[in-house]
């Protein structure tokens, strides 16, 4: 595109509506990707500087799974998508053109994704993330983190961290913004995970969790916990957040036999359970930076699959060296 | 959400005393379930403006509910005994607007039985009064999440949780959170001799804003690993040493904390330890750091002993002892009826 459609592109909403080229003319084809993550290591309710409380989130990554999505531009002023179904993405891109002040554009998106759906791996905001990703990249634009998590909360009400990838941080996940950045990084993780139950979650649908003051109490000092965790790159801190959290969500979307991963955890030496608070996926914590951590992930894998849990999983997060499969 | 300095003030600083040690140090630590407790009354319709808050307190709490009250147009009517209110104390409360009504102590037992019987009758003549029950509700328990939280923050893994008890709620709230993060988590209560809260018998006590001779609901002995009495003199001169060692000029219930936590730290040299320190030195600048006052006091100077007298049996001490009790997270029931059913333990609040 020409220097003076990017400068109006880069101008936002008050560029465009000066008539002459189309806005589709303004756009070449951009891919756009995002992560998985497997559900989340804090959620619940969070007080912000001014004393209120706000609903959030700290996702666990799960970088190994991606969404990529495609955007062709073309000269029909919609936007359809192949698959037909996620019509959250076309929404997503249709604001994401919006915002660029690009409205009226339209194309062909495409998503490749090989995350799953329904279980509480993100599938739904990865392909949203991505595909405003993907329209930004048409305009030859990037967008900040924070515009996209916004966007993605206009097309999908409700979102998570993701477009932050391996940063963490306490999202407030119906109102798209970061409650806290937290200093350091991830531990080293590896995580073995699976499903807790074979049905799938909507997460929208899901009524929400209304919490005691213990709770809510509870959640402040894990938020501490949490920050203290990243700083230090301290895997058992982080463990325990994570299993407190998950006994809180136990009252709330039981996992079936949580009790059992639970003792699983415990009786192989594992930093703690997460859970996804709106799906059915359970991990166990392994501390990355151990010389055994390898071993010790194969053979709960295979304790989880001989113990009938579906969908087992091994993947790694800020640590070194390869895992088994 | 009015903009006040009081949430800030409420926050303790970090102070390392030794290698596995951390003190949190509060100005005045009694702010944070005042200000929690008047927070929650206000978002549940229990305070409206300009309402009225009444509570029956001869210590720290008054002030902190006192600044509260007035930062945030409340009028505040506090019950007290004639013979506990320090006159300094009571001087800068009233300075704040509050209504400071000492009622007569003639047994100097501080008289709770005839402060709560006037507190119900403000109650009933007023029903625009919020009483926030510090003895015994929830919220001053609840309020030291922030106190859990912040030493999560700053310290991460804590192994042991030391702390005065008058109304249990600051060693047994945050000992609550934190043993949720740390099931292991060892909680160390500091009492005085002849507070009736770990059963010894009621009697006059020398050191202030530590023990109680009536039992609040907020104490749960069940939580608690082990107990120490510290007395007067001990406390005061390792307040003394506090200032001197660490520049931490605090009041003498600190000096008691710190005491059996220096203790505790230097014997289990692998366990990250946390003392709560309620508050600052600067009302005790007359007594307790005032040479001329202290050498009027019976067995003063003391130099501050290095380790307790370990009892079996619960006896009230001198002002100069220190003592220490196994409690192994029992009721009080349980304790007494092991002692040889003695059951004086009095009424509960």
């Amino acid at each position: 595109m020409s220097s003076e459609e990017a400068q109006r592109a880069r101008a936002g909403r008050n560029g465009g509506g000066n008539g002459s080229p189309s806005p589709t003319s303004a756009l070449r084809v951009g891919v756009g990707r995002a992560i998985a993550h497997h559900g989340e290591l804090l959620q619940g309710v969070f007080e912000e500087g001014d004393g209120r409380l706000h609903r959030g989130l700290i996702t666990l990554p799960h970088p190994s799974l991606q969404s990529v999505a495609t955007f062709w531009p073309c000269e029909t002023g919609k936007i359809r998508t192949r698959p037909a179904h996620p019509s959250k993405a076309a929404r997503a891109v249709a604001l994401t053109l919006q915002h660029l002040g690009l409205p009226g554009a339209g194309g062909d998106l495409t998503i490749e994704s090989e995350i799953p759906v329904g279980h509480g791996f993100g599938s739904s905001t990865a392909d949203v993330v991505a595909s405003i990703r993907a329209a930004a990249a048409a305009a030859g634009l990037t967008l900040r983190r924070s515009t996209i998590c916004r966007l993605a909360i206009a097309a999908e009400e409700a979102s998570d961290a993701i477009a932050y990838g391996d940063q963490p941080v306490l999202f407030a996940h119906r109102e798209g913004r970061i409650l806290e950045h937290f200093e350091g990084e991830f531990p080293p993780l590896v995580i073995v995970g699976f499903q807790s139950g074979s049905r799938t979650v909507d997460t929208l649908q899901l009524p929400r969790a209304r919490y005691r003051e213990e709770e809510i109490q509870l959640f402040r000092v894990l938020r501490g916990l949490a920050a203290r965790a990243f700083r230090r790159q301290d895997a058992r801190l982080i463990g325990r957040v994570a299993t407190m959290s998950a006994i809180v969500s136990q009252r709330h979307l039981p996992k079936r036999r949580f009790p059992a991963v639970v003792a699983m955890a415990e009786e192989h030496g594992a930093c703690g359970v997460q859970v996804a608070h709106s799906g059915t996926l359970c991990g166990i914590i392994l501390d990355g930076s151990k010389s055994d951590v390898a071993a010790n992930a194969a053979v709960l894998a295979a304790k989880a699959r001989s113990g009938g849990f579906r969908g087992v999983t091994t993947f790694a997060l800020n640590a070194e060296g390869t895992l088994p499969s | 959400m009015t903009a006040d300095y009081l949430r800030a003030f409420e926050t303790p600083r970090f102070a390392p005393l030794a290698p596995n040690l951390v003190a949190a140090a509060f100005p005045l630590m009694k702010l944070m379930p005042a200000r929690y407790m008047v927070d929650r009354a206000e978002a549940a319709g229990e305070l409206v403006a300009g309402g009225h808050i009444v509570e029956t307190t001869s210590g720290t709490f008054g002030l902190a509910i006192a600044m509260l009250a007035s930062v945030r147009g409340y009028r505040l009517t506090l019950l007290t005994a004639s013979s506990l209110i320090d006159p300094k104390l009571r001087h800068r409360i009233e300075r704040l607007g509050a209504n400071v009504v000492a009622i007569d102590d003639p047994a100097g037992d501080g008289n709770q039985r005839g402060r709560l019987e006037r507190l119900q009758e403000l109650l009933q003549q007023d029903t625009d009064t919020f009483w926030p029950r510090q003895y015994d509700s929830a919220g001053n328990r609840l309020a030291y999440a922030r106190l859990a939280e912040q030493a999560a923050r700053s310290i991460g893994r804590i192994d042991c949780l030391v702390g005065c008890v008058g109304t249990g709620g600051s060693l047994c709230g945050t000992g609550g959170f934190l043993r949720e993060l740390f099931p292991e988590l060892r909680i160390v209560a500091v009492d005085t001799h002849r507070s009736m809260l770990f059963g010894q018998p009621v009697g006059r006590r020398m050191l202030r804003g530590l023990g109680n001779s009536v039992l609040p609901g907020n104490v749960r002995h069940e939580m608690v690993d082990e107990i120490h009495w510290v007395g007067a003199l001990p406390a005061y001169a390792m307040a003394h040493a506090l200032f001197r060692e660490h520049g931490l000029f605090m009041g003498p219930t600190s000096g008691a904390a710190a005491l059996v936590a220096s203790w505790f730290a230097r014997h289990n040299a692998e366990a990250s330890t946390l003392v709560i320190m309620p508050d600052a030195g600067h009302r005790h600048a007359d007594t307790v750091y005032d040479d001329a006052w202290l050498s009027a006091l019976d067995g003063w100077p003391v130099p501050a002993p290095t380790h307790p007298i370990e009892q079996d049996r619960i006896v009230p001490g001198s002002e100069t002892e220190w003592t220490r009790f196994l409690w192994r997270r029992r009721s009080l029931a349980a304790v007494l009826v092991a002692q040889g059913g003695r059951q004086e333990a009095g009424p509960t609040a």
